[in-house]
């Protein structure tokens, strides 16, 4: 437990002591968050378009901001991977569940936070735009974007793991671009419908912000997208652990 | 008793020999130098000691412990600084430091006493707040050796400590290893003649994977017919070259 622990506290310093993080993981998804409620503003009320309104603009924005931190999860990995200090580490008793667990703990609890603030900012709009947002919504909706939370975590291990320091940051631009357009944060998966809509139904993103917004508005559709999203993240971690184990073996054969 | 035991020890990748049937013996409390040119098969020959890499065939030990089926409790019993400064860029020299024993399980009250130590011992005081990313090549050398020894290991890797660092940093370096000999066995791979012929108490020369000779510095010279380090690798090198036909 000490070596998780330290390994844990090491990896959160690392990432709250660079400026990038702030800007990508915060700064971004906030600036989102305020323009989009502007433009949400300009949209005229008869075209009933309501994607940009804060109580369903908020879920999709916090689960944009945790695809940067699946990047920066995925940097952590690669950079120690690249320099000598997984080398230092593995001639330690560290042992491999050390290593997922040290560098998987110190992300959840960065995601959490970031999470409760995009809410709380949310909140704040909601207040100046005058749109009911329900507070107890946005509370469960960080619950409900845990599953979310570690099937990111675990993308950015499985590409730190497997790509080179040059390959692994434009994959994750990938899966961002991909993960906030197929997810349904930025246009209406439902009305866009035909081959979009099945495309977005089968992957985790679309059922990631939907579960969100559910929670926000205490749906009952919270509970069927939960679980998509659980299982995804269930057997994407899986994967990421034994990929990670397998290299770890790997590179000390 | 011997820290260190090979017996035909080699590693193999793909077609390529790193490391070929190699036996050493080094002693409890030695400065033990491995000497080679670039691709030598030093880092080889140190990733299978420290448990970082299984070899193809043959046996080594370490501290009585098989390289292969005891690879555990090796790496409880030695420290590696690795050739690439191996530090935590964004953590102040203090926290890198208290990391380390962390990782090894050290309790506060340790951990506190070992960083102090270490501070002390590298004369750290002046940066110990700063962060290892703002750090020179010389410091950032002895963070890393500091912290391969904060564990307190029975037995020190230093990879080519010394390794692009400048005069000035080389000799400070040089007079801590100095000042660590004795009391923890030592292995450390070098290309420099001048830093083996310094701090080791025996040399390996490494040629193609193989020890071409090893000895002290006196035995080496008598074995070549030369005087110093430098002449009597290049008598061994040659000689070696010929006898292995390279």
């Amino acid at each position: 437990m000490n070596r998780i622990l330290s390994f844990s506290k090491r990896n959160f310093l690392e990432i709250i002591r660079d400026p990038l993080s702030y800007i990508f993981c915060l700064g971004f998804p906030l600036i989102m968050l305020v323009v989009m409620t502007f433009v949400n503003d300009t949209i005229p009320k008869e075209t009933g378009m309501t994607i940009f309104r804060i109580d369903n603009l908020s879920g999709g924005i916090a689960v944009f901001g945790m695809t940067f931190l699946m990047m920066f999860m995925c940097l952590s990995v690669v950079q120690d991977r690249a320099g000598a200090f997984l080398i230092r580490l593995y001639a330690t008793p560290m042992k491999s569940g050390d290593f997922i667990s040290g560098y998987i703990f110190p992300m959840f609890i960065l995601s959490i936070i970031q999470s409760a603030i995009t809410f709380f900012a949310s909140f704040v709009i909601s207040l100046i735009t005058d749109v009911e947002i329900n507070v107890l919504g946005m509370c469960l909706a960080v619950i409900s974007l845990i599953p979310t939370t570690i099937m990111f975590i675990s993308l950015g291990l499985l590409f730190g793991t497997l790509f080179s320091e040059k390959a692994a940051p434009g994959l994750c631009s990938i899966i961002i671009s991909l993960g906030s357009f197929l997810g349904g944060i930025w246009f209406d998966v439902k009305g866009a419908g035909g081959i979009i809509e099945k495309v977005c139904t089968v992957l985790p993103f679309y059922h990631s912000v939907e579960s969100a917004r559910a929670a926000i508005n205490l749906n009952s559709d919270l509970i069927v997208h939960l679980l998509i999203t659980a299982g995804y993240a269930a057997v994407i971690t899986a994967v990421s652990v034994i990929v990670f184990k397998n290299k770890m073996r790997a590179d000390q054969s | 008793m011997n820290a260190i035991e090979t017996r035909s020890l080699t590693k193999n990748y793909k077609s390529k020999t790193a490391v070929d049937k190699i036996d050493l013996t080094i002693k409890e409390g030695e400065l033990f130098a491995l000497l080679g040119v670039n691709g030598a098969g030093k880092t080889t020959t140190v990733r299978m000691l420290t448990g970082l890499s299984l070899p193809t065939s043959g046996e080594c030990r370490v501290c009585g412990n098989d390289c292969v089926s005891e690879r555990g409790e090796i790496k409880k019993i030695v420290g590696i600084s690795p050739q690439d400064t191996a530090v935590a860029e964004n953590l102040t020299v203090y926290e890198n430091l208290s990391f380390m024993c962390g990782i090894y399980g050290h309790s506060k009250e340790k951990t506190e006493q070992k960083t102090a130590e270490m501070i002390r011992l590298f004369k750290m005081d002046e940066v110990k707040n700063s962060r290892a990313k703002t750090l020179s090549g010389g410091w950032k050398r002895k963070l890393s050796i500091a912290m391969a020894l904060i564990s307190e290991p029975k037995v020190l890797f230093l990879d080519e400590p010394t390794l692009g660092l400048d005069v000035l940093a080389r000799r400070e370096l040089w007079s801590i290893v100095e000042r660590l000999k004795g009391g923890t066995t030592i292995v450390l791979t070098t290309h420099y003649m001048e830093e083996a012929e310094r701090l080791a108490d025996r040399i390996a020369i490494m040629l193609n994977g193989k020890i071409a000779a090893s000895g002290t510095l006196s035995e080496l010279e008598k074995l070549s017919g030369k005087t110093g380090l430098e002449e009597s690798f290049v008598e061994i090198a040659e000689r070696f070259r010929k006898d292995n036909v390279i």
